[in-house]
């Protein structure tokens, strides 16, 4: 069966809808991640998180960036987080553990610093926006990828074989003693 | 409300505003860093939807996103690299005990 | 230092100044260089010989013998007629503008000084021979006083005001160093501390006063200054006051030097020296220093009156008050130093009414006289095995026959009666005082001769008359001293009945008036003074016959009280005379308080001051010093603590950075 054009006793056209759901479980995840004093269910809410942001991309017509998000964030580094986890186990505490002494103020701060985005954001117009999002072929991306930022491409992916071998080296058991071993032994 | 880019403005700048918080007040490593990731997100939203009610910019906004993901990807790596070899000295995760730089 | 000068400049003025010739150089230096090297030798080599007084002693008489040759070519034979001679050794301070040669001066003042220097200083080292025959560090005494030779002699011979300062500090040091030659004594080291700071205050007056002459003249050579600074005066470029302060800043330093009041608390103290170190510089030679610089500044003075008058003034009264305190001292040398002060007193105030000769003659007596006393009284100490208070002498008039003898003549001479020297010069003093105006002066001189004559034959009664009062248990072991003391008191003696008559007559036309008439001629000028005849059927008569018949009166009493060869002592009728006079009596043995007024306002009143002035400079000056210090510290402190090593803490400051910008850019776009 078809779906009505609008929301029944609503009125609201469906994307709305679809986008304050999305809104909520993304900002509602978000927070948890924050405040979880678990930390494997903080990594489980940030993954949710991210789902929530590929429905963003997906409602907006940015299908690309949603494939790749889902990819990268949720299949990639969700888990790579959570094997971090994994490897250094602590265990989920009081509060008194979980947060810094600081975080009142890091409260306070975080959302005067929000405020003040959102601020600057409602009360700025843009005049180059367009009233409604305008979806784009995965082609034209590509395009745009291979011509224009193609340089900008190499370089990200000489980066990332950087930071993997980086990784590799940093996180691998020391049987040679290296330089920032004997510094930080020296100081214990 | 999903024609306002506003709208999604507006939430890419509390998700960032609630990144922060976590980053600044959670005391696991692991759990500074998901943070970050989320910070990173945020911002990846803002991008994207600048990238989508423009058409002056015909897909950038999408390719750009696309470089922060991979960044933020590598810079995950490496900083959980870092926590891992940490960890495996002070054997704990915590950040307030790695204040050797202290005074 | 030019050659011959200024004839022109001054009208009148006679006294020329010229070079002098090798063979002068060369004595002038010697009589420098000698006592000097005595003074190096006996330091470096007295401790090992067993007779220290083999390097000092002849080292003196040579000069005695050199200073004698020159004296006599000045003033016997007039070889240098009106004037005097002058060389430049070298040159001391070559400082652009300020040029001070090391020149020397010689005139007929010099040569009078000279020979009561060196004479006295002769006898004194001959003396201490014997004197000081027992002391084991006798060696350092003969260099001392070879020493003091030399700075003596500086101090006489020098031809500026600057060397004649320097020579000045040397005479000081000399006498620090010998008032506390037995340094393990707690009152001797106090005593010459004292001399030293008094001096010291005296001295402040005098470099001041060099300051002023160098600033308005623009030099300090005497024969330059006398000639330039009433010509200035004359011609208006300075006033009159300036001239008045330069002349009285001159005094202040006489007054220290020479213990006039209120700088005189140094000299009565200075006896706990040797009584050869009192007999040569407390009475002959150093104190007459003072006495020295205010008459060979005499064309300065002479054009300050006002100056003159307080120099009487000042000096009459200090006559008058160490008189008064010499009545009642105890101790031997106690009285014969307030009498040294009254007597100073005496030369001051002749001074201070314009009668410079006058002060001159009765300075040579006084150091004949003086000496002798001093000698004299050493040798009764020795006798008596160190007693000093005389309550504790009598009757050794048998047992020490020179000493008794040669000290009567010299208690007579300083009483003034005729023909002994003091009679001549005494009476000159009071004469010029009365003819040249100045009754005050005269009248209270008068009753200072009559103290005088008094207190002196006070103290030989005690001492040689009456019953005796020694301790039995030295009685027996006094004798005479031996001869290398009494011989100086012997020829002391001599010297004091013929000097006066010597010098003195014929009445008005003395031969010391001949000596030192050229040297101030330029003063009595500038005074305007006027030679009278002398009329010795006049007033002049009648003045010898009050001052005679004064000292006469006083002697009597002294001898009705104290005793006199076989007429007894009256220690009843003392007493009595005490007992009437109670607070009078007390006043003048404790000094008339003096003292004590000085550690009130100086030790007591000058130490509030000192300590408040380091409450406030260890509290408030170094407490901000500090304060700051440790503000700083407590500051840095304080914020080390942001550096708490967490990078969650630097991100929350980030942060916060972030929000007050922007708030602050929106304020600032806003407004």
């Amino acid at each position: 069966m078809a779906l009505p054009q609008t929301v029944p006793y609503l009125g609201w056209s469906w994307d709305d809808v679809v986008f304050l759901v999305l809104a909520g479980v993304m900002l509602g995840s978000s927070l948890m991640v924050v405040l979880s004093r678990n930390i494997i269910r903080s990594g489980l809410f940030m993954v949710l998180a991210f789902l929530g942001l590929a429905g963003f991309y997906a409602l907006m017509g940015a299908t690309i960036v949603a494939a790749a998000q889902v990819l990268v964030y949720v299949g990639a580094i969700s888990v790579l987080i959570l094997f971090a986890v994994m490897l250094t186990q602590s265990k989920s505490g009081p509060a008194k553990l979980v947060f810094h002494s600081q975080a009142w103020a890091a409260g306070i701060a975080s959302v005067i610093v929000g405020l003040l985005l959102i601020m600057s954001v409602v009360m700025t117009t843009w005049p180059l926006a367009m009233p409604t999002p305008i979806a784009q072929s995965a082609r034209d991306v590509a395009t745009l990828l291979f011509n224009d930022y193609v340089l900008a491409f190499e370089v990200i992916s000489l980066l990332l074989l950087s930071a993997v071998v980086g990784g590799i080296y940093l996180a691998r058991k020391d049987n040679i003693p290296d330089p920032s071993d004997a510094v930080t032994r020296s100081e214990t | 409300m999903s024609n306002n880019l506003d709208a999604y403005l507006v939430l890419a700048c509390l998700m960032f505003a609630i990144g922060s918080f976590g980053f600044l007040a959670r005391r696991n490593a692991i759990a500074m860093l998901m943070c970050v990731e989320i910070m990173l997100n945020g911002v990846n939203l803002a991008i994207v939807a600048f990238g989508m009610f423009t058409p002056a910019l015909a897909g950038a906004g999408q390719v750009i996103a696309l470089f922060v993901m991979a960044v933020a990807a590598a810079e995950a790596t490496v900083g959980l690299a870092i926590v891992i070899a940490i960890y495996r000295n002070r054997r704990t995760p915590l950040v307030d005990e790695y204040a050797s730089m202290r005074e | 230092m030019p050659g011959v000068f200024f004839s022109e400049a001054v009208e009148g003025s006679t006294h020329t100044v010229a070079q002098a010739g090798s063979t002068e150089q060369l004595l002038m230096l010697l009589l420098l260089v000698l006592p000097m090297a005595g003074f190096l030798l006996s330091a470096v080599l007295g401790r090992r010989l067993s007779q220290p007084w083999i390097i000092a002693v002849p080292t003196i008489i040579v000069v005695w013998a050199i200073a004698s040759y020159l004296a006599f070519q000045a003033l016997i034979q007039g070889a240098f007629g009106n004037e005097a001679i002058t060389f430049t050794a070298y040159e001391w301070i070559p400082a652009g503008d300020f040029r001070i040669p090391f020149n020397l001066f010689f005139d007929n003042l010099t040569a009078v000084m000279l020979l009561v220097v060196t004479s006295i200083g002769m006898l004194v080292h001959v003396y201490s021979i014997g004197y000081m025959a027992h002391d084991a560090s006798r060696w350092r005494f003969f260099a001392y006083l070879n020493l003091f030779m030399f700075s003596m002699l500086l101090l006489v011979l020098a031809g500026n005001y600057l060397l004649v300062f320097a020579a000045w500090e040397l005479v000081g040091l000399s006498s620090y160093l010998l008032i506390g030659f037995w340094y393990h004594k707690r009152s001797a080291v106090l005593a010459n501390k004292k001399a030293f700071l008094v001096n010291r205050v005296g001295d402040v007056g005098f470099a001041l006063g060099i300051m002023a002459i160098w600033t308005t003249v623009g030099t300090l050579d005497f024969d330059e200054v006398f000639q330039l600074l009433p010509a200035a005066l004359q011609m208006g470029e300075i006033q009159q006051w300036m001239m008045v302060g330069i002349c009285l800043l001159l005094f202040c330093g006489a007054m220290g030097k020479s213990a006039q009041f209120p700088l005189h608390v140094w000299l009565p103290d200075a006896m706990e020296g040797p009584t050869p170190v009192s007999a040569l510089i407390h009475a002959a030679t150093m104190v007459n220093a003072g006495v020295y610089l205010v008459a060979r500044s005499s064309p300065l003075f002479a054009n300050a009156p006002e100056a003159l008058i307080l120099v009487a003034a000042v000096g009459i009264f200090t006559a008058i008050f160490a008189a008064s305190i010499a009545l009642t001292q105890k101790d031997i040398k106690r009285v014969l130093a307030y009498s040294t002060l009254s007597q100073l007193g005496y030369m001051f105030a002749a001074l201070g009414v314009g009668a410079w000769t006058a002060a001159i003659f009765h300075l040579v007596t006084h150091g004949i006289f003086k000496g002798l006393l001093f000698l004299g009284s050493g040798s009764v100490i020795h006798g008596v095995h160190n007693e000093q208070d005389m309550d504790r002498m009598g009757n050794l008039r048998k047992k020490m026959p020179i000493t008794h003898w040669t000290m009567l003549i010299g208690a007579l001479a300083i009483s003034g009666i005729p023909p002994l020297a003091g009679f001549f010069s005494k009476d000159e003093v009071l004469g010029e005082a009365f003819k040249l105006g100045f009754e005050w002066v005269w009248l209270i001189g008068i009753v200072v001769a009559l103290m005088t004559a008094f207190y002196m034959f006070r103290l030989m009664g005690k001492t040689f008359y009456g019953d005796s009062h020694v301790d039995p248990a030295v009685e027996p072991h006094i004798h005479e001293s031996p001869r290398s003391m009494t011989v100086p008191l012997i020829l002391l003696a001599g010297l004091s009945i013929v000097a006066g008559a010597f010098l003195g007559l014929p009445l008005g036309a003395s031969t010391i008036h001949a000596w030192l008439e050229p040297v101030f001629h330029p003063a009595l000028e500038s005074a305007g003074v006027i030679e009278q005849p002398y009329a010795i059927a006049g007033i002049d008569g009648i003045l010898i016959l009050l001052s005679v018949a004064v000292a006469t009166i006083g002697m009597v009493l002294g001898w009705r009280l104290f005793g006199f060869f076989r007429g007894r002592a009256h220690p009843d009728q003392v007493r009595e005379l005490t007992a009437r006079v109670p607070r009078l009596y007390l006043g003048s043995f404790r000094k008339w308080y003096f003292d004590e007024l000085n550690d009130l306002l100086f030790v007591r009143f000058g130490g509030v001051v000192a300590n408040s002035a380091a409450w406030f400079d260890v509290h408030i000056i170094d407490g901000a010093v500090n304060g700051v210090a440790s503000a700083t510290q407590k500051a840095g402190d304080e914020i080390r603590q942001v550096q708490t090593g967490r990078v969650q803490n630097y991100a929350l400051g980030i942060a916060l950075g972030l929000i007050v910008i922007a708030v602050g850019i929106i304020f600032l776009t806003t407004r």
